[in-house]
């Protein structure tokens, strides 16, 4: 029995290890040009700054925020998706805008904003 | 000599310019009037013509480029079913400016006869070049294709997000129009461009 379980704590470790290194890898697989092109493309850079704080907080501080969180990516990718409240420096709330990508609702693109943010 | 047996361009002339003994000076101001009723309709109708939708996308390199992906932006499809079509931003409305602008596409039909566009590559190799020289005419005319639409005084503080009138009215304030902030809003960004606001 202890050996059963024993074993299944390496599958369940071996499998956690596999996925934290697909997440490093997928962190590593950023490609920061496509990423602020999107910015760009969406004025994401009105509001935000990588090292600055604007209406929006500065990206490197949100990376700050989320590093280490497993549901950082995901957190995000709702936030830039959903049209969700956004707090202001003073104090009023908005719909955050929704990032549009072309070809339209492209996943991947999303991602890849939202992952280039967390690696900042 | 030459009084005697002139030119043929000097005997259409001086056709031209002898009074008519054979018309009554009715029927040649009646026919004048109606000929340049049809000679300006006909201009401005084909003039017109070429402002469609259809005209410009009928090359492949707007259907397949450009036209691509203005059709997923919001001056394409939107909530309140107005579309603001190619000319409506490219092509000054007032007649005089619009007959400029309709001179200067001839160097446009030469691009067209010469392939300065025809492959996506081209394309983009040269997007830079034609968005920077758009948005310097749109400048220059203080974004009068936009504010044909849009304007800074029909803005509702309590319509519009707040942060975003209050972004506008600063730009009124200091002086800014449109294409100063609204870059590649029907069209992608070249990918040489960088955005003023951003910072590295």
């Amino acid at each position: 029995m202890n050996q059963l379980m024993s074993h299944g704590r390496k599958i369940t470790i071996a499998l956690m290890c596999a996925g934290f290194g697909i997440s490093l890898s997928a962190r590593a697989d950023v490609d920061a040009d496509a990423a602020k092109a999107l910015a760009r493309q969406n004025n994401c850079f009105k509001c935000h700054a990588v090292d600055k704080d604007k209406d929006g907080p500065a990206y490197k501080k949100v990376a700050e925020k989320y590093k280490g969180k497993d549901n950082a990516e995901t957190r995000l990718i709702e936030h830039i998706t959903s049209g969700e409240k956004a707090k202001f420096p003073d104090g009023h709330e908005e719909e955050h805008k929704i990032v549009k990508t072309s070809p339209p609702k492209d996943m991947s693109q999303i991602k890849n904003l939202v992952d280039w943010i967390l690696s900042l | 000599m030459s009084k005697q047996n002139p030119g043929a361009l000097r005997r259409f002339w001086r056709f031209l310019r002898r009074p008519s003994a054979k018309f009554a000076l009715l029927t040649l101001l009646v026919v004048g009037f109606f000929g340049g009723i049809i000679f300006w309709g006909g201009f401005n109708t084909g003039m017109e013509a070429t402002n469609q939708l259809e005209f410009c996308i009928s090359c492949h390199e707007m259907r397949d480029y450009v036209y691509k992906e203005y059709q997923q932006t919001i001056h394409y499809s939107n909530r309140t079913g107005v579309r603001a079509i190619c000319s409506d931003c490219h092509v000054p409305h007032a007649w005089i400016p619009k007959i400029i602008r309709k001179i200067q596409a001839s160097q446009e039909v030469w691009g067209k006869i010469t392939g300065y566009i025809d492959t996506p590559e081209k394309f983009e190799a040269h997007r830079m070049a034609m968005a920077t020289k758009e948005w310097a005419r749109m400048k220059a005319a203080n974004s009068q294709e936009c504010r044909n639409c849009h304007s800074f005084d029909a803005m509702s503080g309590d319509v519009q997000k707040q942060s975003v009138y209050k972004k506008h009215m600063a730009a009124k304030d200091a002086g800014q129009t449109c294409i100063d902030c609204h870059k590649g809003i029907a069209h992608h960004l070249p990918k040489e461009y960088r955005d003023p606001n951003e910072e590295e």
